[in-house]
């Protein structure tokens, strides 16, 4: 019944502007993460050079106190929550579905509504710079700091309720993600068979689903205590502090993991690819990737060893943490006994993947010093702390998405990034990012503290920070020639092969660069690991295909996410302000809680529009495949 | 998609895996209660380590009226039993029992919603209100959680118990109801923890 | 694809209608569950230890009953959902350990 009334539907098919607002593609969503992840990935990195400028000398005075607790909070906020994460989206979203032989995501429109909820939060996240009250309480908003009684200002409340909201659609995005790779796998794509970058995003995924929940509540109780006068954290009412601190990490520890798996899965591509050779130990890194992902969850409290747990706890999460170095290491080696005896090809992408590898562990083996709690007491709250989480994230995290984003931006744009560009943004980021951090472990053990405003001369920092600010600024130029190249290539030709580096190993090479909406014309047969190389290795051409020709079924595009994320948006401006604006008409409801009211309605009436209005979708027809196909080929 | 094949020669036994679309809904909707789990689990988590800070509010075993809590649960309970009819229902194709135990479900719903208004209104005059204490905010945090999702169920199966009216049980409608009845289950199963932690416990001295 | 195929032979194997018998015992056991719960309760004058024990064994036991028939949980095809709801329980374990151990001292 729903396949005679599709091809009766005449489904509207958007151009322009409305195209990208309405698009359930998830090609053309991942753009749409690559996008709003990049600008915020300037923003927080504009925020970095203002704090790197203030740190370069003794006393200086660029920016006040106040502003700089502003911006390292807002730094790591953007950064982590809106930069890194929707980066990684924007690949999972690239490539997760092409590699496991799929037409398109288990659910389209939830996977644009997690798009727009994210990007309205991290809006109203940003907004507050606007208004100027800024979240400043650092981005693990420590209780009672960030209570009413320490930030009395809407700067808190922005982080409440612009995480609440980008934290939705990070959750719907992961959910989708693994009904995906569970139920949209081709024929013969077993679990054993999937790429590792689908394997690393399932867990990811698995580990937002397990994770998000408790930042939902924590930033709920929050909100709670700063808007209805609650008394979570505090302790005048009974309240905790250190809750906080608990919940904050149950969820904040699994998502550094959510950060790093994915570049995991991306360096494992990139490297066998461009080693020609096969992912050394398979297996093993399927198995280490999960072990990470199950210890993720039992090691939060090394982030509160100075908080007074005791020997017991301390202990406890001391071993869980220096057990993480195992599966860890197991991947290091994996990558190295990939490339050892390929025929390596030192492309930019494979760059960045190569200096992954040193740089990621010398974050590991901090991490391991970190993880002795009685060593911790010296470490904790210095630089050495500050340093040691820039290399995993930026030396492991950010090198993997510009590997990724080199390597397969010809099958996102079609265009192949320019090389030499490519090669220039490397050494000059990877470089200035090691001129910026590797200092800091040492003025951490000299004693700096870290999210301070002002050092004093005289006490051996001066040196090493001005070094940390040139580097900072390297980092930023490295950036910039990533964005000329960017722009370079987008007045290219669009001439990237199927194949553009020709050892492709997986599905997504398979087929044109950008793919079709449909992405492939045919189901295709997967026979085995790395299932191109192994058509490549048997003679064969191409995929064998696993059905005939005919219409595919398409979702039909909406604008009722694009109104969800908006609705959202003005119900957290309308309660953040409820106390502030008055009443509404003279009734006892404030102008606020009517806003506010008002943004969950928009909500709840898009819920019901796409409850009630059934979706057909419609049907790309043969001759429109066939003439794809011809044109192609 | 493949999904379409065996459609068009009327409903199969479970017609809410009969397509593609149904079986991914239903899967993710495992998944969400997975992420649902934790979000009560990290409730409860703050209702156990803040529930002794009462300051100067009632006590919970002074408060707690475990007549009204043990007839909340009664009426919970059945809900979840009929819900399950519901479903029974659907697998037989039996669109007219399907609504009828839906209608009954939400009523049940609404009764126990009625209920718990009336004990938060009851609780709120003996000087247990939101800011009393830490015990009161997390106390009322947790059931309120609980008692939004019971009110979200209500909403949801009486537009779908509308939907079913006008469209009939199709491969559309009835992973949309099965989703449901799956989210209506897990209300009551969040109840058993919350009866036994939050009141039980409570009484416990 | 490959799940796919295993779910229509499902469809088609399994056609018996199944009766509401089995469902109504699991509510009978469910309320008798819920009333052990209560009783245990306001009997009092029991050991504290001893009557969490039971409150936190019958609702664990009521719960897996629930799960079982009501949610499906035995049939066939529901490994992820296993696997799903078991992980959320872990994460709920550690941080209900958190709250009774690592908050006041």
């Amino acid at each position: 019944m729903a396949h005679a009334h599709a091809h009766g539907h005449a489904v509207k098919r958007y151009s322009g502007i409305m195209d990208w607002l309405t698009t359930v593609d998830h090609k053309k969503i991942g753009i749409l993460y690559l996008i709003a992840g990049g600008f915020f990935f300037l923003v927080g990195g504009l925020e970095a050079i203002l704090i790197r400028v203030q740190l370069w000398k003794p006393q200086n005075d660029f920016v006040g106190a106040d502003t700089y607790n502003e911006l390292l909070t807002m730094h790591g906020t953007t950064m982590i929550f809106l930069a890194a994460m929707p980066l990684l989206f924007a690949l999972m979203n690239a490539v997760v579905p092409l590699q496991i032989g799929a037409r398109d995501v288990a659910f389209p429109f939830v996977n644009s509504l997690g798009f727009w909820t994210f990007l309205f939060g991290g809006l109203l996240l940003n907004v507050s710079w606007i208004i100027g009250d800024v979240p400043d309480a650092g981005w693990t908003s420590y209780a009672p700091l960030a209570g009413t009684t320490y930030s009395d200002d809407h700067g808190m409340d922005y982080y409440v309720l612009g995480l609440q909201i980008a934290g939705i659609g990070t959750l719907i995005g992961g959910i989708n993600f693994l009904v995906t790779i569970i139920n949209m796998r081709a024929p013969g794509m077993t679990f054993m068979r999937m790429p590792l970058f689908t394997w690393t995003a399932f867990i990811t995924s698995a580990l937002i689903l397990f994770a998000f929940p408790a930042l939902t509540v924590g930033l709920a109780a929050l909100m709670f205590d700063r808007l209805f006068d609650a008394n979570f954290f505090d302790p005048a009412a009974g309240g905790n502090a250190v809750l906080w601190e608990h919940i904050f990490w149950i969820f904040g520890h699994p998502e550094v993991y959510i950060l790093i798996l994915p570049a995991f899965g991306v360096i494992s591509e990139v490297i066998s690819t461009f080693s020609r050779k096969r992912l050394f130990g398979y297996s093993s890194m399927v198995f280490a990737t999960i072990l990470i992902g199950f210890l993720g969850f039992m090691v939060w409290a090394h982030h509160m060893f100075t908080a007074g747990l005791g020997p017991v706890a301390n202990a406890l999460f001391s071993i869980a943490t220096m057990l993480i170095a195992v599966p860890t290491g197991i991947k290091i080696f994996n990558w190295l006994f990939t490339m050892w005896g390929g025929s390596i090809k030192f492309t930019a992408a494979n760059l960045f993947a190569v200096g992954f590898i040193p740089t990621f562990v010398m974050g590991g083996v901090t991490g391991v010093m970190l993880a002795a709690a009685p060593a911790d007491f010296q470490y904790h709250d210095s630089y050495f702390v500050v340093a040691h989480f820039h290399y995993v994230i930026v030396g492991g995290l950010i090198l993997g998405i510009f590997a990724g984003l080199h390597y397969w931006w010809p099958k996102m744009f079609g265009r192949t990034l320019n090389e030499g560009l490519g090669k220039l943004t490397f050494w000059t980021f990877f470089i200035g990012f090691h001129l910026t951090f590797f200092v800091q472990h040492f003025l951490g053990l000299m004693g700096m503290p870290r999210r301070i405003w002002q050092y004093l001369d005289g006490m051996g920092f001066n040196e090493m920070n001005m070094i940390s600010t040139i580097g900072a600024f390297l980092m930023g130029f490295g950036t910039i020639f990533f964005i000329i190249n960017v722009v370079v290539t987008a007045v290219k030709p669009k001439n990237a092969a199927n194949d553009p580096w020709e050892d492709g190993r997986t599905l997504e090479w398979t087929i044109p660069s950008p793919p079709p909406e449909y992405n492939f014309a045919q189901t295709p047969l997967v026979r085995g690991y790395d299932a191109y190389w192994k058509e490549k290795m048997d003679g064969h051409s191409g995929m064998t295909p696993a059905e005939p020709i005919g219409p595919i079924h398409m979702p039909s595009p909406s604008i009722l996410p694009f109104f969800m994320g908006l609705g959202f948006f003005i119900a957290g401006f309308g309660f953040m302000y409820a106390p502030d604006w008055g009443h509404f008409l003279g009734t006892d409801l404030t102008n606020g809680h009517a806003l506010g009211i008002f943004g969950l309605a928009i909500v709840l009436i898009c819920m019901l529009l796409r409850s009630v209005i059934d979706d057909h979708g419609f049907h790309i027809e043969e001759e429109e495949i066939l003439k794809d196909l011809g044109g192609k080929a | 998609m493949s999904a379409h094949t065996h459609v068009e020669g009327g409903l199969p036994h479970e017609p809410e895996k009969a397509t593609l679309e149904g079986r991914n809904k239903v899967l993710g909707f495992w998944l969400f209660l997975g992420g649902e789990t934790v979000l009560f689990g990290t409730l409860f988590a703050a209702f156990l380590a803040l529930r002794d800070q009462v300051l100067d509010g009632p006590t919970p075993d002074h408060l707690f009226d475990l007549k009204l809590v043990a007839a909340a649960t009664a009426i919970l309970l059945t809900s979840s039993l009929t819900s399950v009819f519901a479903i029974q229902a659907m697998h037989q194709h039996k669109v007219k029992a399907l609504i009828n135990w839906l209608i009954v479900t939400v009523v049940l719903g609404a009764c126990f919603l009625g209920l718990e208004i009336y004990e938060f209104y009851h609780y709120v005059h003996e000087g247990h209100g939101f800011t009393t204490s830490a015990f009161s905010s997390s106390f009322y945090t947790l059931v309120g959680f609980h008692g939004a999702h019971v009110l979200f169920g209500i909403l949801w199966i009486t537009l779908l118990i509308i939907q079913l009216a006008r469209k009939g049980l199709t491969v559309v409608t009835a992973p949309k109801t099965y989703v449901a009845g799956m989210y209506w289950h897990f209300i009551d199963v969040v109840w058993v923890f919350i009866f036994t932690v939050v009141y039980l416990m409570g009484k416990v001295v | 694809m490959a799940s796919n195929h295993s779910a229509t032979e499902q469809n088609t194997k399994r056609h018996k209608v199944e009766g509401p018998k089995k469902h109504i015992v699991a509510f009978i056991f469910s309320i008798l569950l819920t009333f052990i719960a209560f009783a245990t309760v306001i009997s009092g004058e029991i050991n504290k230890d001893f009557i969490y024990i039971i409150l936190v064994g019958t609702a664990i036991l009521q719960v897996f009953v629930q799960m079982a028939f009501w949610m499906h949980m035995k049939d066939r095809g529901h490994t992820f959902a296993l696997i799903g709801i078991l992980s959320g329980v872990f994460v709920v374990f550690t941080a209900v350990i958190m709250a009774e151990y690592w908050v006041w001292w």
